[in-house]
């Protein structure tokens, strides 16, 4: 019976792992640019999408480990020179409206290119097996997938705290005129951040693609628990993205055979309650 | 000075004097019931004239809040969803009759919007909005759960439709799409006819000056948050009605209908018609129900194309099709005063 519930908080880490990944993005571009992306969740989809193509043509999953979030930082790249930059000034409803849109059009770019029906991904050959420890067993691939993702975190930490770029964007997130006038280009920031916070969602795609497979629908869901996600951890905050995304994780998990709809009920609840009670989140800064 | 969600045509009409602003309306209202009227004929099926109208008078409630008062909200699901939820069942359950339904919609509706709105309102902004859509999601998921009325997953079933009755005489029967067409009509025009009373009211006058400046509404001593409630009370009881009418049209409560993708609908119907303008509303359901029948069986993903509209809109042409209407319109108007002149 412990090792049942071991197995499902193992899970619950592998997810939040994930929910961290695409939260961070979203909020890394919310703290700079001061920009709502509902596009981040159609990003997370494309990610996944990509993985299942390079997976096919090449049979290799750790080339999608790199050439989804490239190809998805590329076009985030791309989107925030030609239409997104144009929107930064406008209120946030601008935003939102013009990202639905996006988000949209990727959705159903993806359906058009890859099918109606998901497709399912393989996790790669070396990691197919189980773990055994004692008489517990657990799949390899959700054990890399949270040293995987530790990893970036820690690299994504590294970037943010140790680096010019991170202390910029620090800078930037408290105050953007300040870092401008101190002669940095603001703009490449920006142009920056955005593909970096987009890829990262495209990365959280891949890692996920093995467990729940490149599926259409997905988009709008990821979207909501990564705004769970960082409404919890704080608009903008890196460590409450983390802990914020594996308790959501590690909540869903537990409740996943008990309860799955109470689980989704719960995490919109507190995120409404957290908005009324805490605005700036449960770790964020006041 | 931040811009709003209107045309910027809007302003520039105001400045052009009293009198053309105050015939305008009178004209609107005149090419609503022309409308209303012809649609029936025009459209291929009166089924689909019905789903027209009953899309126009949610994104008219939708209006109401975007377009009126400035509020962004995704919580129009709920109180579509609810509108449909509570005819369906108290139809099935307790055999009350249409206009009986009808209210218990619209009551339903409208109170679920008082309680999300009251909750909402406390924040502004981003935080307001994230409020609005996690209420829905969270609707969402109690309707998952109560499947026993629900139905879940599968929806609410045998729906029925029943005749108009006065006293236990049948006076009407509806089964026929055309026969329910002209009940909807009939609502649709007074929900239409009502929503200008509003407007034109100094109700109305206040929801647009919190549009503009809530700061400064709330200054010269209105108090912005009683009214932002009744907006939201309006908008919902307003929405709750078409989605029982929605539910007896398709004797059916399909679950997507107290989803997110519904309020991102009835959005996007709003916004593409023409925030703050009445008849933008019947355009923007009725262009999007219309090219959704054409293009659905030929291109399925033609909802790529909304997406691109949205965008284009939002860019380029903040008063979406009604928008887009006037400005010709000026242009023409301009125009020919030009020859006048030059003659």
């Amino acid at each position: 019976m412990l090792n049942v519930y071991l197995f499902q908080t193992l899970n619950g880490l592998g997810l939040g792992m994930i929910y961290f990944l695409i939260s961070v993005g979203l909020t890394l571009i919310f703290g700079l640019l001061n920009f709502v992306n509902f596009a981040h969740g159609a990003f997370f989809l494309l990610g996944s999408y990509l993985c299942y193509t390079t997976v096919t043509l090449t049979g290799n999953f750790w080339l999608s480990l790199l050439v989804a979030p490239l190809v998805v930082g590329l076009l985030a790249w791309l989107l925030e020179r030609s239409l997104i930059r144009r929107i930064y000034h406008l209120p946030h409803t601008f935003q939102i409206l013009v990202t639905l849109g996006i988000a949209l059009i990727i959705q159903e770019a993806s359906i058009m290119l890859w099918g109606p029906v998901g497709k399912s991904v393989p996790a790669p050959d070396l990691l197919r097996g189980i773990v055994r420890l004692g008489d517990f067993a657990y799949p390899q691939y959700r054990l890399f997938l949270i040293g995987f993702a530790a990893l970036v975190a820690v690299a994504l930490w590294l970037l943010l705290e140790r680096t010019r770029f991170g202390a910029l964007v620090r800078a930037g997130s408290e105050s953007t005129e300040t870092v401008s006038l101190l002669g940095t280009n603001i703009f490449r920031l920006f142009s920056i951040t955005f593909a970096l916070g987009v890829a990262l969602a495209g990365l959280a795609g891949v890692l996920s693609a093995p467990l729940r497979g490149a599926n259409p629908f997905l988009g709008p869901e990821i979207l909501g628990v990564a705004f769970v996600v960082v409404v919890i951890g704080g608009m903008g905050s890196f460590g409450g993205a983390l802990a914020a995304g594996l308790m959501v994780g590690v909540v869903q998990s537990l409740m996943a055979s008990l309860w799955p709809q109470g689980s989704s009920l719960m995490i919109y609840a507190a995120m409404a309650v957290v908005i009324l009670l805490r605005p700036y989140g449960l770790f964020g800064r006041a | 000075m931040t811009p709003k969600l209107t045309a910027p045509a809007r302003g520039d009409n105001r400045r052009t004097g009293n009198a053309i602003t105050r015939r305008r309306p009178a004209a609107t209202t005149l090419a609503m019931f022309a409308v209303v009227v012809a649609l029936p004929l025009v459209v291929p099926s009166a089924t689909l004239a019905c789903e027209i109208l009953i899309f126009a008078m949610a994104v008219l409630g939708c209006n109401l809040l975007l377009g009126y008062t400035g509020l962004l909200s995704f919580g129009q699901a709920i109180f579509f969803g609810s509108g449909a939820y509570v005819a369906a069942l108290a139809m099935i359950h307790w055999q009350v009759g249409l206009f009986t339904a009808l209210l218990l919609a619209v009551a339903a509706g409208g109170l679920l919007a008082l309680l999300v709105g009251a909750l909402a309102i406390r924040r502004k902004g981003i935080y307001f909005v994230m409020l609005t859509l996690a209420l829905t999601q969270m609707a969402y998921f109690i309707a998952y759960t109560l499947s026993d009325w629900t139905g879940g997953d599968n929806g609410l079933l045998d729906v029925p439709r029943p005749p108009v009755a006065l006293g236990g005489f049948t006076l009407f029967d509806l089964e026929t799409p055309l026969a329910f067409y002209s009940l909807v009509a009939v609502l649709f025009v007074l929900i239409y006819l009502g929503a200008r009373r509003v407007i034109d009211s100094a109700f109305g006058s206040t929801l647009l000056a919190i549009r503009e400046n809530e700061a400064r509404a709330a200054a010269v001593g209105y108090d912005t948050r009683h009214f932002k409630i009744l907006a939201f009370t309006l908008s919902g009881a307003v929405t709750g009605l078409a989605g029982a009418l929605y539910a007896m049209l398709l004797n059916f409560v399909p679950l997507s209908n107290i989803e997110l993708p519904m309020s991102e609908q009835i959005l996007i119907m709003t916004i593409i018609g023409g925030t703050g303008s009445l008849f933008g509303s019947l355009l923007g359901a009725g262009t999007i129900v219309i090219l959704g029948d054409l293009l659905s069986a030929l291109w399925p993903r033609w909802m790529l194309l909304l997406g691109v509209a949205l965008i284009a809109v939002v860019m380029f042409m903040r008063g979406g099709l009604w928008g887009g209407l006037e400005a010709l319109g000026r242009r023409r108007a301009g125009a020919s005063r030009k020859t006048q002149e030059d003659a």
